[in-house]
């Protein structure tokens, strides 16, 4: 199949997601695609699915114009998605997953098991997995789900596949199995678009590329002619870093100690030092472990291996309470989901860690109640007309406000941020990072997770680099670009050719 | 053009009347109801009618504060009524044996609370849903009474008999007891959930237990203490039990007090899907079922359609409850 799309804009409200995209995938070819989060790629893939519509642009297939495409359509078409979330229904065998909504039936409108059961080995041999069909779903590994739901793309007649991150679930034997698939696809004619973080993946399995950056095409090519460094690059772009005065580095001494630090299929042997009045980011791509790290740091994750220490004594990490009273603080990310207790008013939101950490008396004095708002509100600078009203009619901004004077009330030596300006205007992301830096100028610690460059470039004094859950690289302040930080969360440097770092 | 506002201080006042008027629902239901009651009845509106109801309601209604509670923080008990009547029937036997209404109060509250306080570990460490472990235990604390009581009812012997029913029966000041007792208990259990640290807890466990864990909140303890204050309150709810029928049935005792207490926690405004509601409310809410059975008995509606109309009523307040959180 050769696949054309000429000029793909999709607006999203006054959002440009795509801007006259360009995109070209030849016959039995594998392409690669890549882009930082929020570059466009899921949203151009998902109007070749036909789950969205462009606002402008036409998409040939065979010189073929396609009118309106539908989810439909596409699959009429041969295209099939294989998506990077598990699609499975685990109380389900193997085969009745892949036959799921297109079930073979006899005369009488029972079901057809053994043909089912049949064709699904023939493909399952043709992969070369041994997986029972018979099998229940529930029953397999995370990486084997993810091959079902490969050979599920390969049950019925296509002729181009789709495959976003498919490898993140994936063992390195399986990624090879994956491959060779890949490569049997192709000699029977297939194409296939991949879709992936890492590079020596990219740089082992496709032959061409296309770049996209902020929605817009960037550059498409061969990646005979390039280095991992010049991928990198084409990635991030110059990146424009406003002139916000930079940190000033108020480091003293070591305060806490994680060692060898381990939860197995998430992350292994973690290990660095936090100074006091430093400011540590710790980033990374999707898949890289970092929001578990962070909470195994907080005690809210089991951990398999390894130690933190807080000026010499070892930390609990089975139990929050005792990590909490011991001097470290979280602000949680996904702070709907985490941090906010959205029946209650912004008060007993607010209140709700001091409670737990600090509060002895045997009733709450509504007067202390009133004063420790006030108090916080002149610190965040949280803007409300009643305290007494619910969480939920604050902005983002002032919710996340309200969930930090949450934890500064336990005056922590150390504070977790995980992913502290997701979802929140400039203006209160400008006010978060005011207050970081005041909170290091206090000698405070704080450990920042976040996938942000220009945030990690404005208030961190150093930055760790994690990809496929350890930590690749450890970047100070001189060495702190866009480029290197996406040259380590993509793996350039592992395996194949490595490009020069700078 | 038109002036933007004409009294933006009218405006005001109509905006705190409106919020007052959704933190106090169950207070307007229950004002609401009194006057349906008084037109049907012109009777109805009468000191020693209303200390009756009083009266009726606080067996039940002593169940329906724990209830709330347990509902407050997203989950349920169902066994309340069977525990009510494994609780009474042995606390007869103590009673007997004894002769002693302190010993079996103290039973009563100790083995309530036991009873309770399996439902809650049994949720919490077994990791089972609160339905399913309250379902089988309704089941299995009331199979062991009637194992228990086969040789008939549990009877208060004869010479306790006279003293032990004025527990239930007497007043102070013309005040019956046990309208007392439940307004006590009542204002304990408000307090606590209002202003204790502990209540804070239950509201947030209820409303996002997430978010509670991640705060430090031992979510597991605050679940199985709701459990075995519930059971600790259906304990008194037995005690009292006792001493009004001074007979207990295995197989009738308590039966389906659970479906009034969950109806009158309904009926008082708190959310069904938790972290919403006050204490107050489970309150007014068990006076309302109360009355709701009365006014069905005045105006000749056959007594066997009760369940019928409280069945009704949980759904359609729990309709109404989602109608108000969607348009907010």
């Amino acid at each position: 199949m050769i696949l054309e799309m000429k000029n793909i804009s999709k607006y999203f409200g006054p959002v440009k997601a795509l801007d006259g995209v360009n995109f070209t995938v030849g016959e039995m070819e594998i392409h690669g695609l890549l882009g930082e989060n929020g570059a466009g790629k899921s949203t151009l893939m998902n109007i070749l699915g036909g789950a969205l519509q462009p606002n402008e642009g036409q998409i040939f297939i065979d010189g073929q114009l396609i009118e309106e495409m539908t989810i439909h359509k596409s699959n009429a078409l041969g295209i099939k998605f294989i998506h990077q979330e598990l699609n499975l229904v685990n109380g389900l065998t193997v085969f009745e997953n892949l036959f799921l909504g297109q079930e073979i039936t006899n005369r009488v409108g029972l079901l057809d098991r053994k043909t089912m059961i049949a064709r699904t080995r023939e493909v399952l041999e043709r992969l070369k997995l041994d997986i029972d069909p018979l099998e229940m779903v529930t029953n397999l590994e995370p990486s084997r789900k993810q091959l079902v739901e490969i050979s599920r793309a390969l049950m019925f007649e296509s002729k181009l596949i789709i495959m976003d991150e498919p490898t993140t679930a994936l063992t390195n034997n399986e990624i090879d199995i994956l491959f060779n698939i890949m490569h049997s696809l192709k000699a029977h004619g297939l194409s296939i678009i991949f879709i992936s973080h890492k590079m020596p993946e990219l740089f082992a399995i496709c032959e061409k590329y296309t770049v996209l950056r902020d929605g817009k095409f960037i550059e498409s090519g061969y990646f005979k002619d390039i280095d991992e460094q010049k991928a990198t690059n084409l990635l991030v772009g110059r990146s424009i870093v406003d002139n916000l005065q930079v940190k000033e580095d108020v480091r003293g001494q070591v305060v806490m100690q994680v060692s060898g630090l381990t939860c197995k299929s998430h992350f292994r042997d973690i290990s660095f030092d936090l100074r006091e009045g430093e400011v540590l980011a710790i980033t990374g791509l999707h898949g890289d472990g970092r929001g578990e790290l962070s909470e195994a740091l907080f005690g809210a994750r089991h951990v398999d291996a390894g130690t933190v220490t807080l000026r010499g004594k070892r930390l609990n990490l089975g139990d929050i309470r005792h990590v909490m009273r011991a001097g470290v603080g979280m602000v949680p990310r996904n702070r709907k989901e985490r941090s906010i207790i959205k029946d209650m008013s912004i008060l007993n939101n607010l209140s709700m860690a001091y409670f737990v950490a600090k509060h002895n008396k045997f009733f709450i004095n509504k007067k202390e109640e009133d004063e420790r708002f006030r108090r916080n509100q002149k610190i965040t600078n949280i803007r409300v007309s009643n305290p007494e009203d619910d969480i939920t009619s604050l902005s983002g901004g002032n919710q996340q406000k309200v969930i930090v004077s949450r934890w500064l009330e336990l005056n922590s030596d150390i504070y977790i941020l995980d992913n502290p300006t997701q979802g929140i205007d400039v203006g209160a992301k400008a006010e978060i990072y005011k207050m970081v830096v005041e909170l290091s100028r206090g000698r405070k610690s704080l450990i920042i997770f976040t996938s942000e460059f220009p945030e990690i470039y404005k208030i961190a004094d150093r930055c760790l680099v994690m990809y496929e859950g350890h930590i690749n690289a450890e970047l100070d302040r001189e060495h702190l670009t866009e480029v290197n930080v996406m040259f380590y969360a993509t793996g350039a440097n592992k395996e194949g050719i490595i490009g020069k770092t700078i | 053009m038109g002036k933007p506002s004409s009294n933006p201080f009218k405006n005001l006042k109509w905006e705190k009347i409106r919020t007052l008027g959704s933190k106090y629902t169950y207070l307007i239901s229950f004002i609401g109801l009194l006057t349906i009651a008084t037109v049907i009845n012109p009777l109805y509106f009468s000191y020693g009618n209303l200390s009756t109801l009083l009266l009726q309601a606080s067996i039940k209604g002593i169940i329906a504060l724990g209830m709330a509670m347990l509902i407050i923080a997203g989950m349920i008990d169902l066994s309340v009524g069977s525990i009510v009547a494994l609780v009474s029937g042995l606390g007869v036997v103590v009673l007997n044996a004894t002769g002693s209404p302190w010993i079996t109060l103290a039973f009563c509250i100790v083995f309530g609370s036991l009873l309770g306080t399996v439902n809650g570990l049994l949720v919490t460490l077994g990791k089972i849903a609160p339905f399913i472990v309250t379902l089988a235990t309704m089941s299995a604390y009331r199979s062991i009474i009637v194992q228990l009581g086969q040789g008939g009812p549990f009877n208060v012997d004869s010479e306790i008999l006279p003293s032990f029913r004025m527990i239930a029966a007497g007043n102070v000041l013309g005040v019956p007891n046990l309208a007392l007792i439940f307004i006590g208990i009542m204002i304990v259990v408000s307090v606590v959930m209002a202003r204790t640290k502990f209540g804070r807890y239950v509201y947030a466990v209820g409303s996002n237990e997430q978010a509670a864990r991640l705060t430090g909140i031992n979510v597991n303890l605050i679940k199985t203490m709701c459990f075995t204050i519930t059971g600790l309150l259906a304990g008194i709810s037995a005690f009292l039990l006792m001493s009004r029928l001074t007979s207990i049935t295995a197989p009738n005792a308590g039966s389906l007090f659970e479906l009034d207490a969950i109806a009158g926690v309904a009926i008082g405004g708190i959310a069904m899907t938790g972290g919403r509601g006050v204490i107050a409310g489970s309150f007014f809410g068990a006076l309302m079922v109360q009355m709701i059975e009365g006014i069905l008995i005045a105006s000749r509606i056959p007594p066997f359609l009760n369940g019928l109309v409280k069945g009704i009523i949980i759904i359609f307040t729990v309709l109404l409850q989602r109608k108000k959180t969607n348009n907010q």
